[in-house]
């Protein structure tokens, strides 16, 4: 009769413990927020550009992580896409907007037809465009997104999308696409 | 045990994994001393660095002279492009560069005059310098590592700590290259002295320099060289060590010497180790000991295509294509000409490319030198690439990877400390470019996370974007909330004048009522002046009293010289007093024409008052005087018309209303012409005069008077030609004539004074003309009437 009681006593005490242990585990270890929010938001290409219709690259994290399709980034293309779905255990979806030309582009103001309306500088999200009322605007290149929202609002047309040019630093090594007279790079054994 | 110190000094040598040992092919190019070729009349001198640190410090059309620095600019690893021989730079442009990709890139072309002048150099002994200064000799002469990887070598003598060895490095383990090999063997001395340069700006515990066992002769001369210098005894040593591939490698080379691996990620200088080419230290001697900025190489011209293979010192800019001609090169069918050696090197898409500091070699193998491509065939998984390999990676793994472009799981296997040494592709069985593959994968990989760092940098702005709304947004709400404060105060004191106003108008009720009440008794009053109490008050009624007098006057004499001389009296200073002068001239002629015409039964009265109010007018200088004078004047002529009708009874007895505030005392003044004129129109004819809609407008002091004036004005001419009608029908042209004279003097005097007034004094310019206007409408209107 007492292994009972004995066994009763110690299973509660055991519990109170661990309960203990749980409840201080809950309160110290409490993660703020939801970090699915945080792993979405450092998938997507962060132009801001609000192609998918919320404002902004964290809002749209929010709302995949709230449910919403992870099709709507045209900017981050399908490799964005397969991602999300990866991270989000979801199916694959199609992009919904036109696809999306992977060349990537910056902002170009044709200095000379700029009145200087500030329109476009009210557009940027990055503040990427540096001007004033009735001075000339230009756009630092390094530091566009190419989310075209400068584009619309301009009211001469003079904001051209051009592709990023390609220099030594961001050449990537593919020899098919230059014209390469392409060697064999070991010599041959009988050469010696 | 022996410590590290013993073990190098002993010359223990440690095993670098993996490996291969390619045939050397070297005696194609080292037998004949460095020569030199003559100087070509071209040369192209990429400036990459001008726009991001740099700027260019010449122009085209310039002329320089040999070792002339081209540009100028600041960082800690910018360097200095220089001039690699006199003549005139002949444009900046675009042009295809010594790389993989030939990408165009900034270059200045110079074109030779053959004289090949030095410029100023500037040689110096090490005594003479500080170690600072060294370094900037150094970085001033655009030195940079000789070995291939072009890296500014004052970065590397400049290290944050300390450094207990330094290797010089003398492997030359590529096949077919031997420019390091002839530079040891012809310039010893001046390799050492150099590396007594490194010495005294390191000052490390050994120095090793390092050479293949493949190089006697090197090893020899630099041993001798050795001796032959003034170095501590026991600091430099030079050890020989076994030919393999690629033991120059930095990172293996320090593995063979010390048998101490550089971890991933890490720099040599971390463990307390440097490594400099011997190109280099021959060229920081020739920058410190004779100036020469680093303007030309050593470069191996090799290859069984090439009709004199050997070493050859090269300007740097000079063409590729210039280099080859010189050595007679003959070019065969799908010529490839191969920058470095054979197992890194890469080929060139054009040869009108420059030779740059890290280009060593020059390969123009024939087809029985290298085999035309082979297609690539599967993979067998041998695992040969992976015992090949000196930096102990997974070549098998890495290529799956790559193949399938799953290039985060390529980094996951170490990709990035894939050293591109290419081991692994000369041992594939299957003739697998292994290293192409990793480049590939290794440049995407640059690329991701180059826009990783775009996506934060976005991020980044973005926020901060945000910020910048938000604050902007709280700064225009607390504005506005402030604005609406002071708005709120603001209306406390507009109260305070509607206060006033109601006052005013109460007073102007008050007037009229005695008005219409005094109006039966016919008594007509001056009073005015004797109630006078305060100084102010004095003033506005000495002004009533000069216009009373003008008036007078006027209708004294009736003629237009007179007029015309009591206006010139009146010493108005002030273009809105003009106004308000031309407008009561207006009216002042017009009621003396009226009285001179139709009774003289005023002149009496208004003499008696000339002699005592001529010198008030002349000092009238306050602008609210004034105003009330023009007031005044109203009044005045509507006595001078009560004078001429009798039945009209004058009460002046507002004015003296204790109202302290001024602006109500206009505002009754003003009240009460419009009373008792009202008082004349109820009296004569049926005419409504609405009182209430000018006393409102009390804050626009001015307009509101000029507007009463006008008003006053108007009725009393109606009165007055009414009057005529009833007493003289016989003066039909009288109404007439004064409408033209009195109209166009108006509007003159209106526009005149115009002219050079600013807005403010315009408006009520035009408020005047207004004025004039109405008036002269209502003259024309009592015109007709009377012809009626």
């Amino acid at each position: 009769m007492t292994s009972i009681f004995i066994a009763v006593a110690v299973l509660s005490l055991l519990a109170l413990v661990f309960g203990v242990i749980l409840g201080f585990a809950s309160k110290k270890f409490k993660v703020e927020g939801n970090p699915v929010i945080d792993q979405v938001e450092a998938l997507l290409p962060q132009t801001q550009c609000g192609q998918c219709g919320y404002p902004g690259c964290r809002p749209y994290a929010e709302a995949i992580a709230n449910g919403d399709h992870i099709n709507k980034c045209p900017p981050g293309g399908t490799a964005t896409m397969e991602k999300i779905a990866e991270l989000m255990g979801v199916d694959q979806e199609p992009l919904n907007a036109e696809a999306q030309s992977t060349v990537k582009k910056v902002a170009y103001i044709r200095e000379d037809e700029c009145i200087g309306c500030t329109k476009c500088i009210q557009a940027c999200p990055v503040d990427a465009i540096l001007g004033a009322g009735k001075l000339m605007h230009t756009v630092i290149a390094k530091d566009c997104t190419g989310c075209d929202l400068c584009v619309e609002p301009c009211p001469v047309d003079c904001i051209d999308m051009i592709p990023v040019e390609t220099t030594l630093q961001n050449w990537d090594w593919k020899l098919n696409t230059i014209p390469v007279k392409v060697i064999h790079s070991e010599p041959e054994e009988q050469a010696c | 045990m022996l410590t590290l110190l013993e073990q190098l000094d002993k010359g223990s040598l440690w095993q670098s994994p993996g490996g291969i040992h390619p045939p050397q092919l070297k005696t194609l190019s080292n037998q004949s001393a460095i020569a030199r070729l003559p100087l070509a009349t071209r040369f192209i001198v990429p400036v990459p660095l001008v726009g991001e640190q740099a700027t260019l410090s010449v122009g085209v059309g310039d002329k320089v002279l040999k070792g002339q620095s081209l540009t100028e600019g600041a960082g800690f690893t910018y360097l200095p492009v220089h001039a690699p021989t006199s003549g005139q730079i002949v444009a900046i442009e675009q042009h295809a560069t010594n790389h993989p990709s030939s990408l165009p890139t900034l270059s200045c072309i110079i074109e030779s005059d053959g004289q090949d002048t030095w410029c100023d150099l500037i040689p110096n002994s090490l005594e003479q310098l500080s170690k600072l200064q060294i370094l900037d000799k150094i970085k001033q002469a655009g030195i940079a590592g000789m070995g291939g990887a072009a890296f500014p070598s004052h970065v590397k003598l400049n290290p944050a700590s300390e450094i207990d060895l330094v290797i010089i490095n003398g492997i030359e383990c590529e096949p077919y290259i031997t420019s390091d090999d002839r530079l040891m063997r012809d310039h010893s001395d001046e390799i050492v002295s150099g590396v007594g340069v490194i010495n005294h700006l390191l000052n490390p515990q050994r120095i090793i320099i390092a050479i293949e066992d493949n190089k006697p002769e090197a090893a020899q001369a630099m041993q001798a060289a050795l001796n032959r210098s003034n170095l501590p005894k026991g600091v430099a040593r030079v050890t020989v060590i076994p030919t393999k591939y690629p033991s120059g490698g930095e990172k293996q080379l320090i593995q063979i010497i010390t048998g101490k691996e550089v971890p991933s990620g890490a720099i040599p200088a971390q463990l307390g180790i440097v490594v400099h080419n011997v190109g280099t230290a021959f060229a920081i001697q020739e920058a410190i000991y004779q100036g020469k900025p680093l303007i030309e190489r050593v470069v191996t011209l090799t290859g069984e295509q090439i009709g004199q293979p050997g070493n050859y010192w090269l300007p740097i800019g000079t063409t590729v294509a210039d280099a080859l001609q010189s050595v007679h090169f003959i070019e065969s069918a799908e010529q490839k000409v191969i920058v470095g050696g054979p197992m890194m090197g890469y080929a060139l898409a054009e040869l009108d490319v420059p030779i740059l500091k890290g280009t060593n070699c020059l390969l123009v193998p024939s087809h029985n030198e290298i085999a035309a491509d082979v297609d690539e065939k599967a993979c067998i998984r041998c695992g040969e690439c992976a015992v090949a390999c000196p930096a102990l990676l997974l070549p098998q793994q890495l290529f799956w990877h790559a193949k399938a472009e799953e290039y985060d799981k390529a980094a996951s296997y170490n990709l990035k400390d894939c050293i591109e040494c290419g081991c692994c592709s000369y041992v594939c069985p299957s003739d697998i470019p292994l290293v192409e593959y990793y480049r590939v994968a290794k440049s995407a990989l640059k690329i991701e996370a180059e826009e990783k760092r775009q996506a934060e940098q976005a991020k980044i702005r973005f926020e901060a974007r945000l910020q910048r709304l938000e604050d902007e947004k709280n700064a225009r709400e607390a504005k506005a909330k402030e604005a609406a404060a002071k708005r709120q105060a603001n209306m406390k004191s507009t109260d305070k004048d509607a206060v006033a106003a109601a006052m005013a108008r109460i007073a102007a009720k008050k007037a009229q009522d005695s008005a219409a009440s005094s109006a039966p008794t016919a008594g007509s009053t001056t009073q005015v002046p004797q109630t006078v109490v305060d100084p102010k008050k004095a003033a506005v009624n000495a002004a009533i009293e000069r216009a009373k007098a003008k008036k007078a006057a006027q209708a004294n004499t009736v003629s237009d010289d007179e007029f015309d001389k009591n206006t010139a009296e009146v010493n108005v200073d002030d273009k809105q007093a003009k106004i308000a002068a031309a407008v009561a001239r207006a009216k002042a002629k017009k009621a003396a024409q009226v009285n001179a015409e139709s009774t003289v039964q005023t002149p009496n009265t208004a003499e008696t008052s000339v002699a005592g109010t001529e010198p008030p007018a002349d000092t009238v200088d306050d602008k609210k005087v004034r105003v009330a004078a023009a007031v005044a004047k109203a009044k005045a002529k509507k006595l001078a018309q009560a004078g001429q009708t009798d039945d009209t009874t004058v009460t002046t007895e507002p004015t003296t209303d204790a109202v302290d505030d001024k602006k109500a005392r206009v505002a009754a003044a003003v009240a009460k012409a419009k009373a008792k004129k009202l008082a004349q129109a109820n009296q004569t004819d049926d005419t409504v005069v609405a009182v209430e809609p000018t006393t409102d407008r009390v804050d626009d002091k001015k307009a509101s008077v000029a507007a009463a004036v006008a008003k006053a004005k108007a009725k009393k001419l109606a009165q007055a030609s009414q009057i005529d009608i009833g007493e003289a029908v016989s003066r039909p042209t009288v109404g007439v004539e004064s409408t033209a004279e009195i109209a166009p003097n108006v509007a003159l005097t209106a526009t005149a004074d115009s002219a050079e007034l600013s807005p403010e004094q315009i408006k009520k310019a035009k408020v005047a003309a207004a004025i004039a206007k109405a008036k002269a409408k209502k003259l024309a209107n009592s015109a007709e009437q009377e012809e009626q």
